[in-house]
């Protein structure tokens, strides 16, 4: 185990290299390219020696044989952003379908039209409902141990699900932060070997992806109970973790949540900002907690719950926009809290789309007016960049 | 490598069984059940969205090999994938198979299709060509020639002609790939047989384009499938060779060619073609003929 400084794209490559995928198809798309460049250079050093290092022609042609290698019993390892993600989009549905355990890194980047090269989550949420596992890391550290938890959670005979884990394009992906690299022994002892249920060899005639016609449903349903069944996985498996690498994850990530009337929704690396503002509103004396979306499928209703039950007003802070709608998140936390007896009130605040800045000042502002918000005890829905007119 | 000389040399294995839900005399569906006699048992097919998709229909497949449909454009890639995994785990002695139909191939398909080319990946496709998007129907493809009326290309009073386009030439497209590249009809199905053993030896790509008539579609009698393909064959509208290393190989010459009359007669999707349209297409052949007369046996592309 040493640590050192890298990059949320190294930490991602790093973290692909110790899990030993047999197959790793790549295309290249800022700013997840440092990714793949650096398994590419590792590949031709001889240092990933079981594993082949493919190049497509699109990110459509990366997932689909992602989808062929995984379907031949092959551990497989992708990464992508934006425009590739969308590309892939399709067979995201049938990589999930199949039940086939991929795992990719996502690194978030914002949506043409206009084109942008910085971070919002749009990219990453669009893929909601493919049926992927979705984890998001706040930090290069966590970037690495979910990759090697999204194995085992992905790998499970009760889930048998791809995961995508995302980070904050620019903000993580080219940013050094100190991560601490376990050592193959170490990864060893937590990734089994993956021994597929259902492949293809010589010897045994195997369909993969028919049509199914009144059945369709049955299938679709399957989904839906792994990803469900995925929950408790992911629990045992961040024990597991935190025995063998001595870090603690948890189903949702609580910060200063004790005594927390006001609490902040957030995810990914804008959590740390959040943090920080957090820290210091305290020492004003306000009763500030955060709540950080880690795991966003399987939705984990019952930890968010438990967390919130104390809350007294909640500011969802959505870095993405369904237009004509809000914030993506802000829906599924009311959803959440909608049948608690009692129910804090819950603001929308829309932040940080294309790399909008996310800095401390306006985490506070968002505060302040969730206090308001509580004194009148009117919620809103805010772009907080822009003024909507 | 085995090499058939007649059709009593091919085998009698059948990897296809009775009952499936493809229509009566499909081009395609017969193409695959020869294919497999060469290509045998240990083998994956990978499908793209088309008619063929419909074989295997939860839970039942007439197949006794592996198969894997993922979507319409990606085939090739996820046979890259396919291909990649066996290897990984130990299993290069299965025969990786692409069978994908032309739109599937010519049009949406292409880039994947290009990119495992490109890199000579170890696969062998094989074109099931209707001359259109069969399954949704029998609408307008790139494969689709000249003078062929179809769903979304059809003769009207403003066009009478039907498909105005000539179709892409995608042998030579893939024979430019330096890979090998083949025609290969159901009437020659020791020559398309023999075109599957020489793809299997190979240690890269093969691309193999069948003419697989659809009933439906071109609108003929279903007996007449064998027929029609010999008939392509004869009249020039589907010469029978193949590009390796850039060169050019004539397996079916003929002194002369058939009128394509007897060709057009037999299908409704060229009834009503005018005599203008006919010519234009027979000239369309007449070239073509000459240019692979010329070449053959030189560097094509």
């Amino acid at each position: 185990m040493k640590q050192t400084l890298i990059t949320g794209n190294e930490a991602a490559a790093w973290g692909a290299r110790l899990a030993r995928p047999q197959y790793i198809p790549s295309f290249p798309i800022t700013p997840q390219t440092e990714c793949i460049e650096t398994l590419a250079r590792w590949g031709a050093d001889g240092e990933l020696p079981n594993t082949y290092f493919d190049r497509l022609e699109s990110e459509h042609s990366v997932m689909s044989a992602a989808v062929g290698a995984a379907a031949v019993g092959n551990r497989v390892f992708t990464a992508t952003s934006s425009q590739g993600l969308l590309l892939m989009h399709e067979v995201l549905y049938i990589a999930a379908g199949m039940r086939l355990p991929i795992v990719m890194a996502t690194i978030s980047r914002g949506l043409s039209a206009p084109v942008t090269l910085w971070s919002d989550h749009n990219d990453f949420l669009d893929q909601r409902d493919s049926g992927w596992l979705m984890f998001h890391a706040e930090n290069n550290q966590e970037v690495l141990d979910m990759i090697l938890m999204a194995y085992r959670v992905a790998e499970d005979h009760k889930v048998l699900l791809p995961v995508m884990v995302n980070m904050d394009g620019f903000v993580l992906s080219f940013t050094d932060e100190p991560v601490t690299i376990p050592s193959f022994e170490m990864v060893d002892k937590f990734l089994l070997d993956y021994t597929p249920e259902h492949t293809i060899t010589p010897d045994r005639p195997v369909t993969i992806g028919a049509v199914a016609l009144d059945e369709y449903t049955f299938f679709r349903a399957q989904n839906h109970v792994a990803a469900r069944n995925a929950l408790g996985v992911i629990e045992q498996v961040q024990d597991e973790f935190e025995k063998i690498f001595g870090r603690n994850y948890d189903l949702v990530d609580e910060f200063m949540m004790d005594d927390a009337e006001l609490v902040l929704i957030t995810q990914g690396s804008m959590s740390t900002t959040t943090k920080a503002a957090i820290k210091e509103m305290r020492a004003d004396g306000i009763k500030v907690g955060l709540l950080r979306l880690r795991i966003i499928r399987p939705w984990p209703a019952s930890a968010i719950k438990e967390a919130l039950k104390n809350a007294r007003a909640i500011a969802v802070i959505d870095r993405n926009v369904a237009p004509g709608k809000g914030g993506i998140m802000f829906p599924e936390i009311v959803e959440t809290l909608y049948y608690l007896e009692s129910r804090p009130l819950i603001s929308s605040f829309i932040v940080g789309l294309g790399g909008n800045p996310q800095t401390e000042e306006k985490i506070k502002e968002i505060t302040h007016k969730l206090m308001e918000d509580l004194e009148t005890g009117k919620s809103r829905v805010e772009w907080n960049d822009v003024e909507e007119s | 490598m085995q090499e058939f000389k007649s059709i009593k040399d091919l085998p009698e294995i059948e990897l296809f069984t009775g009952g499936s839900s493809a229509c009566a005399g499909c081009g395609g569906t017969m193409g695959l059940k020869l294919a497999l006699k060469a290509l045998g048992p240990k083998t994956i097919i990978v499908n793209a969205s088309g008619c063929m998709t419909l074989l295997p229909l939860y839970p039942t497949t007439p197949l006794k090999v592996s198969w894997i449909h993922n979507a319409i454009e990606n085939a090739s890639s996820t046979a890259a994938g396919v291909r990649h995994g066996l290897d990984m785990q130990g299993h290069d002695d299965m025969n990786v198979v692409v069978y994908a139909g032309d739109g599937a191939t010519y049009d949406i398909g292409f880039a994947s299709l290009s990119s495992a080319a490109v890199k000579n990946e170890r696969i062998i496709y094989i074109c099931y060509n209707n001359q259109s998007y069969g399954n949704t129907g029998f609408q307008w493809s790139s494969s689709t020639p000249y003078g062929s009326e179809t769903k979304t290309t059809p003769r009207g009073r403003e066009n009478q002609i039907g498909t105005t386009f000539v179709q892409k030439d995608m042998i030579k497209i893939m024979g430019a790939h330096r890979v090998y590249a083949a025609s290969a009809s159901l009437a020659y199905p020791v020559d398309f047989l023999n075109k599957i053993e020489r793809a299997k030896n190979r240690k890269g790509f093969s691309y193999i384009e069948l003419l697989g008539s659809c009933t439906a579609g071109w609108n003929y009698d279903s007996r007449l499938t064998i027929k029609m393909s010999k008939l392509a064959v004869h009249s020039g509208m589907w010469p029978l060779y193949e590009i390796e290393e850039g060169i050019l190989n004539l397996n079916k010459d003929f002194k002369e060619l058939k009128p394509i009359e007897e060709f057009l007669e037999l299908q409704g999707r060229y009834k009503k073609l005018p005599a203008y349209g006919v010519q234009k297409l027979r000239s369309l052949i007449n070239q073509h003929w000459t240019e692979l007369k010329e070449y053959n046996g030189r560097r094509y592309v």
